[in-house]
């Protein structure tokens, strides 16, 4: 039980993870791609996978191929794109039930792995060479809007504000979704060479959950990826940055009502290393949980904000703080955020503290085998950070973390930037 | 105890109704790691004139309801998420119109567990003073609501629809409401609704169904209720016509954010009824308007809409309208240009292909939600808080016919009952 239960495989440059399972009513299928975060590359990657889903070879209108996936009794399809450390990840997703519920012609995990096969290979092309224009062409769109969006969900356009402002000078300054400039440039031609490289660079993993095993999904992928040879690519492991010698404090201005407070931190500890079970204490301590001293203090004892809380990147060794408050709290806000900062490092946590953080991790690492998805992206961790780790195993080793060992990563940590969102009256 | 089985979802649910009038049903999940228990009132935001048996009405201030959930976690001991916490379980509450939840997921003490959600809801703990510090908090979770886009014009529609319909009243009220709320009105309506008579809890995970039952069945045992009459709710007679035509409301968005609606006014259904005709609706609305709709192609083609395009259909006793939008750089356009594809399909019928694909579609979304603990739980208790049975809907879908969806698409698309809402940035 303390391994992980995948079984792994490779086919030519995907690496293959099958957990053989009766647990659930579906087929759960994801696949990562993932390439360097570069400002080159990141704006033509991140529009791929948008282009992709618009059809393949064998169907290649996009109707006929959302019809193909109603028949597959409604398969689930979607994709995202994100960052993890300095890596730029697309990830395709599917999700269909399994056959025994439904009397289906074909077998449907077949068929979902066929389709997905097409989507990734086999793209609608205008001349059987080049992605087709249309599509590149309405996508640019689809990008650009998704692009403009973010600022909708202020909560959101906060963080990511706050992480392109810590971050600017890394490559993790950039958006998974890539550059506003950089879109209208790219061409169907341009596109289907970004495509090409990607194709032949790209970090693959193809995950499957559910009730079959690894030779009948490497079976089934070798009928239906048009891959050429190679071997998989690996992951690169990119060293913490450290924060400037003083604070950043950035301050916007734009029509709201609630003024978004957050902060970036250097925490310095990364998923593979040793210390990382400390790092989510520490973040479990400060802010993790509705028991966390920001919770408690900015929401629960000041009446500041409905939401205060901390969340850290295990992969890029960053953790960042959110709160909404009135515009005028922003001082006071602040101070009892460094203060809880403060107590952080000077290590004052109660048993209490400890207990209930230890309590929420290990429930969150046991409620993972509940969900497929949970599982694989769990998974995915070891394959990012190339560090082998069960969850099982994590769980011990956060039971045996000592408040001394979470005041050493308390002492590591470095505030680095406040950002502030607020109205556009001067003040 | 009772024992129902559903052989053609492979579920089997145990049922039992405590002397007190408390509604209990267990799932249980083999395999699962964690349990999953929601406890829930009929109480939600529409709940604001009500009489208890022959007793006199009272109106009580919008947004009770919310509140309520909030101070819930409040008792004399400190706050429950505290408790919850040291017992790894995560904790949590919403309230939506006609209900309000309060949940635990958790992996371990299970027992423990169950027991703090049924005595923190059955221990309700108001002081003068904490009434007071919640308002602070309440009043930036509106504030946060307000910069929502994707919120705004959502209730915007509903304040269009409904002229007097407390369906139209925000859920968590507004600053001034909230202020008239004491901890004399909050008992009032403590009192009425959360009897365990108007309660219903739903536990579903790896537990044993013959201990859990007895759990509870001691634990209800150790506390006394009086014997309570029924519930009357109040709503004053909605016109048939709806409030406003178009309603607008300024924020800065990228693009305009558009929905439409179309009320309904109609006598009070049965729970078989309601249930086939919600159920046939969207079916209906998914084979017009879905992703794989030959509308939804010709309005992505044009730029008119975006993977943001959606509809839903929102039913129950007493109200029934349907939402259809999303983002679009013309409202006005988009409109009109549905309401055009909407006539012609209403004056040709459905695509017969598109409809059996359709129904195949919801078959499968329907099976893949019930790998997840949280989805059976909300859905589960949404039905039966309507007298209807989530694990009876698969043959309900399997006869519905493209006869009946055509005349449920006729009788719903009442042009004189539509309402716009839109949001947009200035100018």
């Amino acid at each position: 039980m303390s391994k992980s239960q995948f079984q792994r495989g490779q086919l030519h440059r995907i690496r293959l993870h099958v957990l053989p399972t009766q647990r659930f009513k579906t087929f759960s299928i994801s696949l990562y791609a993932g390439l360097p975060l570069k400002e080159e590359t990141v704006t033509p990657v991140a529009l791929i996978p948008f282009v992709l889903r618009r059809g393949t070879a064998e169907t290649p209108e996009t109707i006929a191929f959302r019809e193909r996936l109603d028949n597959l009794y409604g398969a689930g399809f979607g994709f995202d794109v994100y960052k993890r450390g300095d890596s730029q990840i697309v990830q395709f997703r599917m999700d269909v039930i399994n056959d025994r519920f439904v009397s289906s012609n074909e077998p449907l995990l077949a068929a979902s792995l066929k389709l997905l096969g097409e989507v990734l290979t086999d793209p609608a092309t205008d001349d059987g060479k080049r992605l087709k224009a249309k599509y590149v062409d309405a996508e640019k769109v689809t990008l650009r809007k998704r692009m403009e969006a973010i600022v909708n969900d202020k909560i959101r356009y906060a963080a990511e504000r706050c992480i392109e402002e810590m971050c600017h000078n890394e490559p993790f300054r950039l958006h998974a979704l890539g550059q506003f400039d950089d879109i209208d440039g790219i061409t169907a031609e341009s596109l289907t060479a970004a495509y090409r490289n990607w194709l032949s660079q790209a970090a693959f993993d193809l995950y499957v959950v559910g009730d079959t095993t690894l030779e009948e999904v490497k079976a089934i992928i070798s009928r239906t990826f048009r891959l050429d040879g190679g071997e998989p690519s690996p992951y690169a492991i990119t060293p913490p940055a450290s924060a400037p010698d003083k604070v950043r404090t950035v301050i916007e201005r734009m029509d709201v009502s609630q003024g978004k407070l957050n902060m970036g931190l250097r925490i310095n500890t990364s998923y593979g290393d040793d210390d990382y079970p400390a790092a989510l204490m520490y973040n479990g301590i400060l802010g993790g949980y509705p028991h966390s001293k920001l919770f408690l203090n900015v929401r629960e004892k000041a009446s500041l904000a409905y939401y205060a809380a901390s969340r850290f990147d295990g992969h890029k060794g960053i953790c960042t703080i959110q709160s909404g408050i009135e515009i005028a709290n922003f001082d006071k806000a602040t101070d009892i955020i460094e203060k809880q900062l403060e107590s952080m490092r000077s290590g004052q946590y109660s048993d209490l503290e400890m207990n209930q953080t230890k309590a929420m991790i290990a429930n969150h690492l046991r409620e993972l085998k509940d969900s497929a998805n949970e599982m694989i992206s769990f998974d995915f961790n070891a394959i990012l950070s190339g560090k082998e780790r069960s969850a099982d195993e994590l769980l011990q080793q956060v039971e045996a973390v000592t408040a001394e060992q979470i005041a050493a990563v308390a002492r590591k940590v470095e505030l680095d930037t406040i950002y502030f969102l607020r109205d556009g009256k001067e003040g | 105890m009772e024992t129902l089985a559903y052989p053609g979802v492979q579920e089997t649910l145990y049922r039992e109704v405590m002397p007190n009038g408390l509604e209990v049903v267990v799932l249980p999940k083999e395999g699962f790691s964690k349990t999953y228990a929601t406890f829930a009132t009929r109480y939600g935001s529409i709940d604001n004139r009500f009489a208890v048996g022959n007793g006199a009405p009272i109106t009580v201030p919008d947004g009770i309801a919310h509140f309520l959930e909030h101070k819930m976690f409040e008792e004399p001991t400190g706050d429950i998420f505290a408790t919850f916490a040291s017992q790894g379980a995560s904790a949590n509450a919403f309230t939506s119109f006609d209900r309000t939840v309060y949940l635990f997921s958790a992996t371990e003490q299970i027992d423990a567990n169950l027991e703090t959600l049924l005595d923190f809801v059955q221990n309700p703990y108001f002081t003068d003073e904490n009434v007071e510090k919640e308002k602070g908090i309440i009043e930036q979770e509106i504030n946060m609501y307000r910069d929502n886009a994707d919120w705004r014009v959502y209730f915007g529609l509903i304040d269009a629809l409904y002229h007097v319909h407390p369906i139209h009243i925000d859920i968590a009220g507004t600053a001034e409401s909230i202020r008239q709320i004491d901890k004399e009105t909050l008992y009032s309506c403590y009192e009425t609704f959360y009897h365990p008579s108007n309660m219903f809890l739903f536990i579903v995970g790896g537990v044993k169904p013959l201990h859990v039952m007895e759990l509870i069945r001691n634990n209800q045992a150790r506390k006394s209720f009086e014997p309570q009459g029924p519930i009357s709710r109040f709503f004053d007679p909605e016109p048939a016509s709806v409030k406003l035509p178009r309603k607008t409301a300024v924020l800065p968005v990228s693009l305009p954010k558009c929905l439409i609606g179309f009320k309904e006014n109609r006598e009070p259904l049965q729970p078989d009824v309601l249930l086939r005709t919600e159920l046939l609706t969207k079916l209906m609305l998914d084979s017009l308007l879905g992703s794989s709709s030959p509308i939804y192609h010709e309005l992505y083609d044009d730029n008119l809409i975006s993977d943001s395009f959606g509809h839903e259909f929102n039913s129950s006793e007493d109200y029934a309208f349907s939402v259809i939008g999303g983002e679009t750089r013309d409202p006005d356009l988009l409109a009109a240009r549905l309401r055009e594809a909407i006539d012609k399909a209403c004056a040709s019928g459905l695509n017969a292909q598109s409809f059996e694909r359709t129904k195949k579609k919801k078959i499968g979304g329907y099976l893949r939600m019930l790998n997840s603990p949280e989805a059976i739980a909300g859905e589960y208790t949404r039905y039966r808080f309507r007298g209807a049975d989530l694990f009876k809907l698969l043959p309900i879908y399997e006869s519905l016919t493209l006869a009946e969806a055509n005349k449920r698409m006729r009788e719903h698309f009442d042009w004189g009952r539509m309402s716009v809402s839109i949001v947009a940035k200035e100018g």
